[in-house]
């Protein structure tokens, strides 16, 4: 493989909330604007490709809405695509670029990222969200993500005896980050005050175990990044922000069939051995119905590449994509912060909190800080990239946040029901 | 030679003139339209500024046209009351929801065999659900369970009907019909095997708080189903009774 580094040199951002009336392409254009006035040194005409990233066509009756955008911000003449992978969506166009870059074709490439998701009632949203699904066979039952997340997770739960206290643990851990950022939504909508388990408890259940605190956020906004290869990152930025390792994985579309899942089978014996012994096995132990094995798959990659041997100790702060609580315990275990069964663990004894050992979602994540799909991974980078160059009081005006002498973090990406993802290491030297 | 294709059963001419008029009305054109004044701008609540926007209301009514491909006998076999699987002939796993083609990569795509499945299987997880996209709000409160057909070797989305607190994962469960059937997988239903009883380690059943707060929240769905859709609390409980 090449060995041309690539760094994320920046980035802008326009305010995500649950309903924005500043049209896609005006967001965009603010967060683009906002990214130009950290980069004195950019003529926007040396960069060379656009990287656009949006999740869905359903929710705005719009097809190719990249070509909108692109030309909106001046940016067109040159090459640029859009990716498209459900939840995946925003970390494969960091990937894509980072491909683009690191094999020669380019040395400087703008990544936007956004998505308006209230044009339709929040139940039609979940509608088009859904039918990410398989229309033909999970979609008809239910039809709401809500529902086969809270699934996995029960099923998580009583293999490895997490309980509806650790999901309100994560739950309000990332709430009282978020009251810190003033981007986030849950700052927007409900203020800085801290928030207890005994308020995790008021909250509605809306599909068991999970409660609305427990879910993902529907959002509009958007995030603008530059990236370029190491010959032009000095010549723009004092603070790049290295990729160490990436990696990608992916599972079963249904959930249902990952319990004969042959392509895993037998691929990660340790963790098939940490299944409890008084339950019955399926054929395929894991991933199961329970762990996100392209998470797996995807980590195996980017920690070898970046010479992570025990993330724990040698990651500072994480932000993953953990669009229900339950996720987030569970992608410990399979970022290998953990061994299988032990997510609970970290929560209870504070290493994922704020001043733990491996921080995760400072930003607030999905759940709190915000969740414009086709922006979300791109915004958890730029927040990342805030972190790792000492720019958190400056950005956020609140150093609350701020991880001391930052040096590397990871964030994760993925569509579906774990269908599709990956992972990026990011390093500040 | 020309490809011949023929219609050889039609359920669908009725709705196919039905929708002429959805699709009359849904045809992108705007309807209405209101002015917001709302925040501006990329940066902090504080910092924003108002604007006037214009909100127009358009819709889109779509009726689509969709191959069940080589899967058909699977789905006409629901509407004809009977449950199907397929299974590899090379490493015998048994698909349901079925694959005409194996998926083990050892069997480089070996075409499977249709078999019956009988109308049994456990609950291999579950949630229970209080809010869903709109075509289901009214089934409001239902159990979504993943259960694996006795045979097969996969999991089967399929709503479980029973009071959502007596739900639990291992359940067995008996696979019903429904008397409207229409070709997907709602036409089927399941209720629990009767005189199961809920295993000391379920993870819905370990604490009773969490037992009282769905309850709780149970509650909060009756009064919205009777807001709503005029739906009363006793009439959603015979649900789970009438079998
Ligand atoms: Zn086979």
């Amino acid at each position: 493989m090449s060995d041309r580094r690539v760094a994320i040199l920046g980035g802008g951002l326009y305010r995500p909330g649950r309903v924005r009336y500043d049209n896609a392409e005006e967001g965009v254009a603010m967060a683009y604007k906002n990214m130009l006035n950290d980069f004195p040194n950019l003529d926007p005409q040396d960069i060379q490709f656009v990287q656009s990233s949006y999740f869905s066509d359903h929710l705005n009756q719009q097809l190719c809405m990249a070509w909108i955008v692109q030309d909106y911000i001046g940016q067109h003449r040159k090459g640029g695509y859009r990716v498209e992978a459900g939840g995946s969506t925003p970390l494969d166009a960091l990937l894509n670029a980072y491909f683009l870059i690191k094999s020669g074709q380019y040395d400087l490439v703008l990544v936007v990222g956004w998505e308006w998701m209230s044009e339709v009632d929040t139940a039609t949203a979940n509608e088009f969200i859904a039918s990410a699904s398989d229309t033909d066979w999970d979609f008809t039952v239910g039809g709401f993500y809500n529902g086969y997340y809270a699934a996995l997770e029960t099923r998580h739960m009583q293999l490895y005896g997490e309980t509806i206290e650790d999901l309100g643990r994560i739950a309000v851990k990332n709430r009282n980050n978020a009251v810190h950022n003033p981007y986030s939504q849950w700052r927007a909508e409900h203020g800085t005050a801290y928030v207890t388990l005994d308020d995790y408890y008021k909250d509605r259940i809306i599909a068991w175990p999970y409660r609305r605190w427990d879910c993902a956020l529907i959002s509009e906004g958007a995030c603008c990044l530059l990236m370029g290869s190491e010959k032009v990152a000095m010549k723009y930025s004092n603070n790049p922000m290295w990729i160490a390792g990436v990696g990608m994985g992916t599972d079963s579309m249904r959930p249902g069939d990952r319990l004969v899942d042959w392509a895993y089978h037998g691929v990660y014996k340790a963790e098939e051995k940490l299944y409890p012994k008084n339950i019955e096995k399926p054929v395929t132990p894991y991933p199961e119905m329970a762990n996100f094995g392209f998470a797996r798959e995807a980590v195996k990659q980017a920690y070898a590449q970046a010479g992570i041997r025990n993330p724990l100790k040698e990651i500072d702060l994480a932000e993953l994509f953990a669009p229900y609580d339950g996720v987030e315990l569970c992608l410990y275990e399979d970022l290998m912060f953990c061994h299988r069964g032990e997510g609970k663990t970290l929560i209870r004894e504070g290493v994922v909190e704020r001043g733990g050992e491996l921080p995760c979602q400072l930003s607030g994540g999905l759940t709190a800080f915000t969740h414009p799909v086709g922006a979300t991974s791109l915004l958890q980078t730029l927040f990342l990239y805030w972190q790792l160059a000492g720019l958190i009081r400056k950005k956020l005006g609140d150093a609350t946040l701020q991880v001391r002498n930052a040096k590397k973090a990871i964030t994760t990406g993925h569509g579906g029901t774990g269908c599709q993802g990956g992972v990026i290491i990011y390093s500040r030297d | 030679m020309a490809e011949e294709v023929r219609i050889i059963e039609d359920k669908a001419t009725p709705i196919k003139k039905e929708w002429e008029e959805y699709a009359r009305k849904g045809n992108w054109t705007v309807k209405g339209y209101e002015m917001v004044r709302a925040l501006s701008g990329p940066g902090r609540i504080e910092d924003g500024e108002e604007e006037d926007f214009m909100v127009i209301y358009r819709p889109h009514g779509v009726l689509y046209r969709h191959s069940y491909g080589l899967v058909s006998k699977f789905f006409k076999g629901l509407i004809d009351k009977t449950l199907y699987g397929t299974k590899c002939p090379v490493c015998n796993t048994v698909y349901c929801p079925p694959r005409v083609h194996c998926w083990n990569p050892k069997c480089r795509v070996a075409e499977t065999e249709w078999i019956e499945l009988p109308l049994r299987g456990k609950v291999h997880t579950f949630s229970v659900m209080l809010f869903s996209a709109d075509a289901f709000l009214e089934m409001l409160p239902f159990v979504l369970a993943y259960v694996q057909i006795n045979g097969a070797d996969t999991a089967l989305p399929i709503q479980v009907v029973t009071a959502p607190t007596d739900i639990f994962v291992g359940q067995k469960v008996r696979i019903k019909f429904r008397e409207n059937r229409k070709g997907d997988l709602m036409d089927i239903y399941a209720v629990p095997v009767k005189g199961q009883t809920t295993p000391e380690d379920s993870c819905l059943h370990r604490n009773n708080r969490d037992i009282e707060h769905l309850n709780r929240d149970l509650e909060n769905t009756y009064a919205f189903l009777n807001k709503r859709f005029g739906i009363k609390k006793a009439e959603v409980e015979r649900r789970w009774k009438a079998k």
